[in-house]
């Protein structure tokens, strides 16, 4: 199949899978409430009263959030295996994922009365994370290169795995209250989180947009990339700082989805036959909007109305897709 | 100057009218907001069988998933709301109930948040300790309405807790452990099981520990060395699990040399009663006195 045709269907799939996606998560809720109601609420139509403000209130940021949530996660892993030349990459390696997680298990368990830091929490220690593994690994010798930026990124990642660790150790009857984090999900918050963390992702997108074609020369080699005028350390840095910012933001409002950012750049590369950078990064916030859209849509549904956390459903769509394209691919 | 002369008594009824009304708004209204909420949902025990004993039917209460919470006889067919970690009840559920007050814990602090922003009034109303619960008593009858009636209950309360302590003839060393999985953990003085224990006549054994928890692993090396006469371990697993776990804390290897295990006083308390607080208190320091201490 001629590869633009083959870029053509995996970005028309996965935008109709994004589209269902939303209006799946629309729809469907531990209550029901019919089609029409819905769409009266979400166009003003709906006279006030709880059905309107679980679709508004309840249902409407959450998929908002799924959208943001996986697109940062999508995009943060393509970035990060763009700039570090290493399909192993995304989030966990910087630390934001480490970090995130202690900063919301410090909220969730040590001061339950603060419960409204919990996204500013991971947020900051999910990015406290990841400026450390920057700064030991643009130090010393081979500053900026990309075996001590992952050292280093494993090394924090263990400090902060660690005193998570030691938290819920101490606080044993409260360690249920941050497993759902630890196994992400998205919760019915409602549009506070949001409005907290949405400037993170605004940067976030803008330094991808930005960070497309520096990352195309980049998968060149570090030689050639300089030869053409790009700077690899400080698109390395750049990168870094993008990823770290919607990792961050995506980890404060979803707990540790890990998973999805190393899993659906390389999807989109094996379905669409393409490593361009143009290309991986939006389709792959698109892939993984609709991954978590979906995961969330059954995570909520399925045992309405207890709530599952989304990891390991979107593990059990995201695997077998997965795993597919690369029996293909190999 | 004639014409404002003639208008100043014209103007003045009026006036004071309108400024009586203004001030009459300002002293009134805070009343009218204090009307006591009718449309309340009690999400812990305590809370939902205390408004069972103020004779306040609940819009709904909570329940946890395989929990074998102890609900009063009039709470019979009031509507339950599973809990589940981390928000509490499913927020659309308790939405459509469309509560005035729902009566909380800060184990569901993330779910307070979201019912807060869904202009809900959320209040912690489930107490720590023995002391705390007479407290919470008195708190939750002010908040519906019926502040007369939960000093009644408050009192009755201390006085039941007073009559269950009276008549300690022995204070056994007690180890409180809660079982997480296989992981004991001691249950301190500040935890709600340590302290119904404590007010049964235990001397708490924990190795000389304070945790802001209420709750500390500490060696079996301690447990040992202060080989306590009594051990009561609770389970804190699914209710399947429960047995499992039980099975598990009474053939703990590490314990098997300790006075209250050759003694045949390793007591598993499977119910909750000593996990979660109800206000069944005097009854559960009296199952504590009877069935661990034996004093």
């Amino acid at each position: 199949m001629p590869v633009i045709v083959r870029r053509t269907a995996v970005v028309v799939g996965l935008a109709a899978a994004a589209v269902a996606g939303v209006a799946a998560s629309l729809a469907f809720g531990a209550v029901d409430i019919p089609l029409r109601t819905v769409i009266d609420a979400l166009t003003g139509a709906a006279d006030p009263g709880p059905l309107r403000q679980i679709v508004l209130d309840l249902r409407l940021p959450r998929t908002v959030e799924a959208v943001a949530v996986g697109a940062g996660l999508g995009i943060a892993g393509a970035l990060l295996q763009g700039a570090l030349g290493n399909p192993l990459a995304s989030p966990d390696v910087i630390g934001v994922t480490g970090g995130a997680g202690f900063g919301a298990v410090l909220i969730l368990i040590v001061l339950p009365g603060s419960i409204a830091l919990l996204p500013v929490g991971a947020l900051f220690f999910g990015l406290l994370a990841a400026a450390l593994v920057f700064a030991i690994a643009w130090a010393g010798p081979n500053a900026g290169g990309v075996g001590r930026l992952i050292l280093a990124g494993i090394a924090v990642a263990a400090l902060f795995g660690a005193g998570t660790t030691s938290i819920l150790v101490a606080y044993p009857d409260r360690v249920q209250s941050a497993l759902f984090f630890i196994a992400g999900g998205l919760t019915s918050d409602g549009w506070s989180d949001l409005e907290v963390v949405w400037p993170y992702f605004a940067v976030g997108f803008a330094l991808a947009i930005g960070l497309a074609r520096p990352l195309d020369r980049l998968a060149l080699g570090d030689d050639v990339a300089a030869s053409l005028g790009a700077r690899p350390r400080l698109v390395r840095l750049v990168a870094g700082i993008g990823a770290a910012l919607l990792a961050a933001a995506a980890a404060s409002l979803a707990g540790l989805l890990g998973f999805l950012g190393l899993v659906v750049p390389h999807a989109v590369r094996l379905a669409s036959g393409t490593s361009s950078h143009t290309f991986v990064v939006p389709v792959s916030a698109l892939g993984g909007s609709a991954l978590l859209l979906a995961g969330d849509t059954l995570a909520r549904t399925v045992k309405a109305p207890i709530e599952l956390p989304v990891g390991p459903f979107m593990v059990v769509i995201g695997v077998p897709l997965f795993l597919f394209l690369l029996r293909r691919a190999i | 100057m004639r014409t404002s002369r003639l208008r100043l008594p014209a103007l003045r009824t009026p006036l004071t009218v309108a400024l009586a009304a203004i001030l009459l708004a300002f002293v009134v209204a805070p009343f009218a907001h204090a009307a006591p909420p009718k449309r309340i949902v009690a999400l812990t025990p305590f809370s939902a069988n205390t408004l069972a004993g103020l004779g306040v039917r609940p819009l709904a209460i909570g329940q946890t998933l395989g929990g074998k919470h102890r609900f009063a006889s009039n709470l019979r067919g009031v509507k339950a709301l599973t809990l589940s970690h981390p928000n509490g009840p499913n927020m659309e559920e308790l939405a459509l109930l469309d509560p005035q007050l729902v009566l909380s814990s800060p184990t569901w602090a993330k779910g307070a948040k979201t019912m807060r922003d869904l202009d809900i009034k959320v209040v912690d109303a489930d107490p720590e300790n023995v002391a705390d619960a007479v407290e919470q008593t008195k708190r939750i009858g002010r908040l519906v309405g019926k502040a007369d009636g939960a000093a009644t209950l408050a009192k009755r309360l201390k006085r039941q807790v007073a009559a269950a302590r009276r008549g300690v003839r022995k204070r056994p060393r007690t180890l409180v452990v809660l079982g997480v999985g296989r992981t004991p953990f001691v249950m301190l003085p500040n935890s709600w099981g340590g302290d119904i224990v404590d007010k049964a006549g235990a001397r708490l054994v924990t190795g000389g520990v304070t945790s802001r928890s209420g709750f500390a692993r500490i060696s079996d090396e301690t447990i040992l060395e202060a080989n306590p006469d009594v051990i009561i371990a609770i389970p804190h697993a699914n209710a399947s699990d429960i047995p499992a776990v039980a099975k598990f804390l009474r053939s703990n290897p590490a314990w098997k040399d300790s006075k209250a295990v050759r003694n045949g006083r390793l007591h598993v308390s499977t119910d909750n009663s000593l996990l979660q607080a109800n206000t069944d208190v005097a009854d559960v320091i009296r199952k504590v006195r009877r069935a661990y201490l034996k004093n």
